[in-house]
């Protein structure tokens, strides 16, 4: 049966992230699949109104403002009267709401449930239990899940989370993992993107050219506390001091940045270490592809697509055992380290000795096996499986 | 037993809950017993804390209404202060001025070159305030007081610790009661003062309560006895006052800590945040 699904997230194109491309390509694969998808997300900047993308997926911008970190205000009742608008006007049957941090989704589940329609909750990240803004978050998901149907969550870990935080029995959340477009990460030489100009290429690390000059680490995160960015200097300062052989690129803008750059001015590693700020979402492979290892130092991860996206493009992945992440890839093709930076130390120079004496899997035969774990088609249909559940479930 | 893992399907329905669901659950892994006297003896920072800003109080008042000469006031808590310096060397045997490697005369030109820049400057002080309303010094001192006493460092490791807050509130307020007296003498005793029991007292008091426990709790007695003695021969009601709270303070507050120790239910698990225990001092700025 089709359905006819509203997303409705603050996050989404043009701004770029985990949850921004979700959306969108959950979305295209349920068009694909025959369903009817509209997204729903507050203006952004002049975008307002309907935009179309391609094959038609329409997207409603509304004049909504934001009011911190791209999430509108959470009153619940502003946007009442413009959701309401677009569920009579789409006909809309199932409303999918995504992330905790989107005040948006909040109403939209809230609303859904005031006019009777099936609503779906995805959940992209892990809260702890401690803090104050967590504390008052649980509330909130606890009130706003109250209306909604089923959840998903994109691993074990964010199901536990998701329970214990909304009170939510454990059966009506589903584990829907995130997937990766492989086509679009795959290994080989930088050159597949006809959109990269002369300029993009001048940005890109100088060890794609000199591959044989060592091992290339690669970091691409925004550049934020939780993604570890105090944890990556310490690991930096010593791998630099320890390891001559190793070069460093870190992809990503944020405010933590100047942390980095104090660190290359302190210990002068301008030769050694490449800082290329904010990417776009098309460059990522080209920096990826021209690494040999992956680091990510994240401090808590619900599924972390970076580190399926350079194992994708067949690096060998050195990650913080935090979260989700070791259920994302198998213990063959990911390192896990306490976040510690003796460990990751350790677990970079272990991958960094294994390129060395030539016993790393081979790109190409890494890259298949990670096609075969996800694809965002198998996501679109178990998803679609939660929809039918609810609104039969709904219809009763 | 369903595995924890994304990248195999293990032919299960998304939504099955296995056996092994919030396995890794930990509850209250790091609540730490409180025993009902140590929190007492502990609480004993928080009343002498408050023994000295009533104390300040006091001798201000007392200055206010002329009980109190200047000159006593000055001579004694220099004194003092003395006697506070002598045995803040004493009590370590010297350990922590060798690893400072600060002179006797380096800390003697200090002590100079702030008496006498704050007795050139208190004619000034003294007619700061002039054209404020004496009803907002009042409101303004007791803000800075009560804040004075919320940013302390009690020994806690809590954001709300400020030492340096503190003691500028601190002294802000004593800035504020100084120019309510009546000379510039008055002024400058009255900041002299402040700047002993605000700035150097907690030092030694800090390092008096490492050496020894019994030196704190009988500390801690005589600052209740003599605020509370000094309170009844000004204001009686406020002694009253003065006894209801140190005793809510020393004897039911850590009670009721202790007894609320039974609700807590913390949770943890691979949710959290991880924290980073390195020591990255070197690393960062």
């Amino acid at each position: 049966m089709p359905h006819s699904i509203c997303m409705v997230s603050d996050f989404f194109h043009p701004n770029a992230g985990g949850v921004e491309s979700h959306v969108y390509q959950l979305s295209q694969c349920l068009v694909e699949r025959g369903h009817r998808v509209v997204v729903v997300t507050h203006a952004y900047g002049d975008r307002a109104g309907i935009r179309y993308l391609t094959n038609g997926l329409r997207v409603y911008y509304l004049p909504l403002r934001p009011m911190y970190n791209q999430a509108t205000a959470p009153t619940l009742f502003h946007s009442l009267a413009l959701l309401r608008c677009v569920f009579i006007r789409e006909h809309v049957t199932v409303v999918h709401a995504h992330s905790a941090f989107s005040s948006l989704a909040h109403d939209a589940l809230f609303h859904a449930a005031s006019f009777g329609l099936a609503s779906i909750f995805t959940d992209h990240s892990l809260f702890g239990f401690a803090d104050v803004s967590s504390v008052l978050t649980n509330a909130l998901l606890r009130a706003s899940l109250g209306g909604a149907t089923r959840a998903i969550c994109v691993s074990h870990t964010g199901r536990e989370n998701t329970a214990l935080r909304a009170a939510m029995p454990p059966g009506r959340i589903s584990v829907i993992p995130n997937a990766v477009d492989a086509t679009r990460f795959t290994p080989g030489p930088p050159t597949g993107n006809p959109d990269s100009t002369c300029h993009d290429r001048a940005h890109l690390p100088r060890s794609v050219d000199r591959r044989c000059a060592g091992v290339t680490v690669v970091i691409i995160s925004r550049l934020v506390y939780r993604k570890g960015v105090d944890l990556l200097a310490g690991v930096l300062a010593q791998l630099a001091a320890t390891r001559s052989d190793l070069n460093f690129v870190i992809g990503g803008e944020g405010p933590k940045r100047i942390v980095l750059e104090e660190l290359r001015e302190q210990h002068c590693l301008h030769d050694r270490v490449t800082l290329l700020g904010a990417l776009d979402h098309r460059q990522v492979r080209d920096v990826l592809v021209g690494g040999d290892i992956f680091l990510n130092t994240s401090l808590t991860e619900a599924f972390c697509m970076a580190i399926v996206e350079a194992a994708s493009c067949g690096l060998q992945v050195v990650s913080t055992h935090v979260g989700g992440v070791p259920e994302v890839l198998p213990p063959d093709l990911l390192t896990l380290c306490k976040p510690t930076v003796r460990d990751l130390c350790a677990g970079v120079i272990a991958a960094a000795d294994r390129l060395l004496a030539g016993k790393a899997p081979d790109r190409a035969t890494t890259h298949a096996r990670v096609r075969d774990f996800y694809d965002w088609r198998d996501v679109a249909s178990r998803t679609e499986k939660v929809s039918n559940d609810d609104s039969s479930q709904n219809d009763n | 037993m369903a595995r924890k893992v994304l990248y195999e399907r293990s032919g299960l329905p998304d939504n099955h809950v296995s056996r092994n669901f919030l396995e890794t659950l930990r509850r209250n892994v790091r609540v730490r017993k409180y025993s009902y006297w140590s929190v007492v003896y502990e609480s004993g920072v928080v009343t002498q804390q408050l023994g000295s800003v009533c104390i300040f109080v006091l001798c201000w008042w007392l200055m206010e209404t002329g009980t109190l000469v200047p000159s006593q006031l000055f001579t004694s808590s220099l004194a003092l202060s003395f006697l506070g310096y002598y045995l803040y060397d004493v009590i370590d045997g010297g350990t922590g001025r060798r690893c400072s490697g600060r002179t006797r005369l380096a800390d003697l030109k200090s002590v100079l070159i702030f008496l006498s820049f704050t007795y050139g400057l208190s004619p000034l002080l003294k007619t700061l305030t002039e054209t404020i309303s004496t009803d907002t010094i009042y409101a303004m001192t007791t803000f800075m007081l009560l804040g004075h006493l919320l940013f302390f460092d009690y020994g806690a490791n809590a954001a709300i610790v400020s030492s340096g807050l503190s003691l500028n509130m601190a002294l802000f307020a004593s800035v504020c009661l100084a120019s309510r007296l009546a000379g510039p003498l008055h002024t400058f005793t009255l900041i002299t003062f402040a700047c002993e029991l605000f700035a150097l007292w907690p030092l030694l008091q800090k390092k008096l309560k490492k050496q020894s426990t019994g030196c704190h709790g009988m500390l801690t007695v005589l600052f209740a006895v003599v605020v509370v003695t000094a309170l009844a021969m000004v204001a009686p009601a406020c002694a009253a006052l003065a006894i209801v709270l140190l005793f809510l303070l020393s004897f039911l507050i850590p009670l009721w800590l202790v007894k609320l120790q039974l609700y807590k239910d913390n949770i943890h698990g691979p949710w959290d945040e991880a924290e980073i225990k390195d020591d990255l001092s070197g690393v960062l700025h």
